[in-house]
């Protein structure tokens, strides 16, 4: 985990003032541990007196940090973009929103912490169980928050993955006593330096397994008949019953495989920062929903690319401005695109009435 | 009693909040920005009676207004957002508010001390209450005036054409606007006095918890802003008030019979309510059937039938 | 009453409206017939102001309403039903009159007597309307809870609540049986002698040969005929419309 910390502390150049480091685990939300004086479980005290790059040679640091922070951002964003995939894939097939769906990812990785300590396997088997567990926690929200709530009752749905989101949270709290856990950080201490540029390994790593997560993903939908399915059913569902497709089975197995996606981006928040909490699933939320309704409701090639930008900008944001205005800024960006481009990047072909 | 006299106190609070959402969802928009107008007349209200001196009555008034104002600015960008991105709209602007007053410091010397909003640390002393020597019974009673108020107003507004014409925009657009309603004004109506409300509601919450701070005001009291309106049922008031009540009371209350557990069991909660109950506790058949109740009950010489609703 | 000069709406590269040109004069029952897709639909959306178009006017009492959004169109006196119907299901019968009254006598009332006040004021006017489409025991009753028969009534009242001058019907006899078919026939016919002009799109071929004063007919977006009922059945082009070109033998 330390390894993990070391190569990731991104600098934050406040103009006219010394750089404050900020751990990784700000990445996600501000508030997880260390905005104030950067104390808290999983921050190294020797970062405290850090006093940022050599005044002379500012400009030309900056600028390459500037691009070293939005590579950093754009590689995070992978996690991001398999977020807004399972929200915009719901939406797509059931015009609905999930609300629960990034506490679920996070449940699922904290299940695979659990069966990993069970199972002795290697470290990486984690995002194998990570995907399982969320397969199966997508499977029962289906059941429990759609399944018989009449779907023509918007808001008892929402609000019944409302309560999901809660439960799922209660009891991650309740399991863990609310101290964050420590999550493996594979090829964390793998760094290859390219120029004045560093990659990360782990990062590296998990955009590799976000981006065959996609693929994999993509050619379920285009070139299986579950695929096919699903697409028929969020297109036109009368007309797919019509021809024998079961839609309570496309939805409950599309929860399932969004469930899979959330659980292997819900591992790979983990692994990037080395611990996992509670206080994860809110700001995910947001952030996954924001990076579905810029790519397009409904859009996957949009919500892979919006997660892409918006991992890169929330780290631009944070290089210029410092993290507690980050969000602000990603806040802003979300109404840049409401009011220039309400569709979203790519917003799907116009439907039915 | 004075833990019952505080309970009351957040209930009272909770359905403010609960009644400004209430308004919004009545014409379709779920909305998850109340909270973000309650923080607004949280911190306008407390600044206006800590830093400028203001009395309390004239502060959440104008705290409301400025909230309200607020709303009407969201009210149109709202229009053009449909259905689902208005909820991914609004709870990116609550949270945008939240994080506005994350980042707000404005500090003021009095004497030795600062006060004010600090950023991250909140805003602390907001002293007015016991300043002035207000007891718990006068707060509760304080904040119970103005649950009052609005209730009737909105109970009002059910029961006149207004509250027919939201539901309709509500329930069918392009119906309403066929049918000679002017669909935008009503939205945008219904977003503002929900603003209204939720300012109001937020300007008195700051003072009778008289320390304030952005963590308060994040999704979680937005969700729970439109979770009352859904769980009570949208087709009264009461419904929003009965909702608080069981909520507040049982997150509160249920400390005591369920211990840590009361937290697990309220998602539950709302999971089993939502499958069982899907339009909420009080829905339109119940009020029909309260309606037949009560005609029933009529004087066999009374011939005219209770006022169409 | 209406006219539509060189109307014309494009979605895409579907011409659903071809540079349409109609003149529907006051206190008439006028027909529009054409075979499935030929746009009459599109027309009504148009007149009424759903969504804009791409070419051409409309025009009310020698008004340009074109560029108007659909409200004020109600305030001017243009109301319409809706093929499928939409009502407000989970308002009461009454309360989808109520939620109407939107003619410009109604907005120029007292802004809060209007919209705060009351079921008392509405009651006399609305009442009537009940009565006339026979709806007056079920005032009470959810618009959802409603049978098939009495929802296309109460979409009929919804409509000339607003007192209009000019009411568009889509295909109001759509599912309806004889017996409910006379009895629209009836009202349409109480609404002409009241002065009302109303534009009739249908299929039913009997009712619009029994009904209307004059008919046009629509094929491909176009107009193709127009003149009296019997005019209309007698020409070929219509009959080719609706039946195809007889084979060469």
């Amino acid at each position: 985990m330390e390894g993990s910390l070391q190569a990731g502390i991104l600098t934050a150049a406040r103009r006219g003032k010394p750089a404050k480091p900020v751990c990784l685990a700000c990445r996600i939300d501000a508030l997880m541990m260390c905005y104030r004086d950067h104390q808290g479980p999983g921050f190294d005290a020797e970062f405290k007196n850090f006093t940022g790059p050599d005044p002379q040679g500012m400009s030309y640091f900056q600028f390459i940090d500037t691009l070293q922070s939005i590579a950093d951002g754009v590689l995070f964003g992978a996690t991001y973009s398999l977020l807004g995939i399972g929200f915009t894939l719901v939406f797509g097939v059931m015009h609905k929103i999930n609300l629960s769906y990034a506490a679920a990812s996070i449940g699922a990785a904290y299940a695979s912490l659990i069966v990993l300590s069970v199972v002795k396997a290697p470290a990486i088997f984690i995002f194998l169980l990570a995907g399982l567990s969320g397969g199966i926690i997508g499977g029962v929200i289906y059941i429990v928050c759609f399944r018989f709530i009449p779907q023509a009752n918007p808001l008892a749905t929402l609000m019944s993955t409302v309560g999901a989101l809660l439960l799922i949270d209660e009891i991650i709290v309740h399991a863990t006593v609310g101290i964050p856990v420590p999550y493996p950080a594979l090829f964390s201490d793998v760094i290859v330096n390219a120029g004045p540029f560093t990659l990360r390994g782990d990062l590296m790593f998990m955009f590799a397994l976000g981006c065959l997560s996609m693929l994999l993903l993509l050619g379920l939908l285009y070139r299986t008949k579950l695929g096919i399915a699903t697409r028929a059913v969020s297109q036109q569902p009368a007309a797919a019953q019509l021809c024998g497709i079961s839609i309570p089975r496309v939805n409950g197995l599309t929860f399932v495989i969004t469930g899979v996606v959330g659980g292997i981006a819900g591992a790979m928040i983990g692994a990037a920062i080395g611990v996992l909490s509670p206080l994860l699933s809110l700001p995910l939320t947001t952030k996954g929903l924001i990076v579905t309704v810029i790519g397009g409701l409904g859009s996957i090639p949009g919500a892979i690319i919006a997660g892409l930008l918006v991992g890169g900008f929330e780290n631009l944001f944070q290089y210029f401005r410092g993290v507690t205005e980050r969000d602000l800024y990603v806040m802003l960006l979300l109404f840049a695109f409401l009011v220039f481009r309400p569709g979203g990047i790519f917003s799907p072909a116009a439907g039915r009435d | 009693m004075d833990f019952y006299l505080g309970l009351a106190q957040i209930v009272g609070v909770h359905t403010l909040l609960g009644l400004s959402a209430y308004c919004v969802l009545l014409t379709g928009q779920v909305s998850l920005a109340q909270a973000g107008f309650f923080a607004i007349g949280a911190y306008v209200a407390a600044m206006l009676t800590v830093l400028a001196g203001w009395h309390i009555l004239p502060a959440i008034v104008a705290a409301s207004f400025v909230a309200g104002v607020v709303a009407c600015a969201v009210g149109f960008p709202a229009l053009r957002v449909k259905g689902l991105m208005l909820v991914v709209a609004t709870l990116a602007f609550g949270e945008a508010v939240r994080l506005f007053f994350f980042n707000f410091d404005y500090q003021v010397a009095r004497g030795e001390v600062k006060i004010g909003p600090a950023g991250g640390e909140g805003f602390r002393q907001i002293r007015f209450f016991p300043e002035h020597g207000w007891s718990t019974l006068d707060v509760l009673l304080f904040i119970w005036l103005f649950v009052a108020l609005v209730m009737a107003a909105l109970w009002w507004m059910d029961r006149s054409r207004a509250g027919a014409v939201l539901r309709a925009v509500g329930e069918d657009e392009v119906a309403a606007q066929s049918a000679g309603i002017n669909v935008t004004a009503v939205k945008v109506a219904a977003m503002t006095v929900g603003g209204l409300i939720a300012g109001l509601g937020g300007g008195i919450f700051a003072h009778y918890t008289a320390h304030i701070e952005h963590a308060q005001f994040g999704v979680a009291l937005a969700t729970f802003a439109i979770a009352y309106p859904i769980l009570g049922g949208l087709s009264s008031v009461f419904g929003t008030l009965i909702a608080v009540i069981f909520v507040q009371g049982f997150l509160i209350e249920g400390l005591r019979f369920l211990g840590d557990w009361r937290n697990l069991l309220f998602g539950g909660l709302i999971l089993l309510a939502m499958n069982v109950r899907p339009r909420g506790l009080i829905d339109a058949a119940t009020i029909a059937a309260i309606k037949r109740m009560r005609v029933r009950n009529r004087e066999p010489g009374n011939a005219r039938t209770e006022g169409a609703e | 009453m209406l006219e539509l000069k060189g109307l014309s709406k494009h979605f895409g590269g579907v011409r659903a409206v071809d540079s349409l040109d109609l003149n529907v004069p006051q206190g008439e029952v006028f027909g529009l017939i054409g075979p499935n897709g030929s746009g009459k639909s599109t027309v009504v959306n148009l007149v009424c102001g759903l969504f804009p178009a791409t070419a051409g006017q409309v025009l009310l009492r020698n008004e340009d309403i074109t560029g108007l959004a659909s409200h004020v169109r109600v305030a001017r006196g243009v109301t319409r039903t809706f093929q499928n119907i939409r009502l407000f299901g989970q308002l009461s019968v009454w309360q989808n009159l109520w939620v109407a009254q939107n003619a410009v006598e109604h907005r120029s009332e007292n802004f809060l007597r209007r919209w705060l006040g009351g079921p008392g004021r509405a009651r006399e006017e609305i009442d009537r309307i009940l009565e006339f489409s026979d709806l007056s025991g079920k005032r009470d009753e959810l618009a959802g809870n409603l049978a098939f028969g009495e929802q296309r009534r109460l979409e009929l009242a919804r409509a000339i609540v607003a007192k209009p001058a000019l009411l568009l019907l889509d295909e109001p006899a759509a599912g309806m049986n004889a017996e409910e078919i006379d009895q629209l026939d009836a009202r349409i016919r109480k609404l002409k002698q009241d002065g009302l002009t109303v534009l009739l799109i249908e299929h039913h071929m009997e009712l619009v040969m029994a009904v209307t004063d004059r008919i046009a007919v629509l094929n491909f977006g176009q107009k193709i005929a127009e003149g009296t009922p019997d005019e209309v059945q007698t020409n070929r082009l219509v009959q080719e419309a609706y039946l195809g070109v007889a084979e060469a033998a």
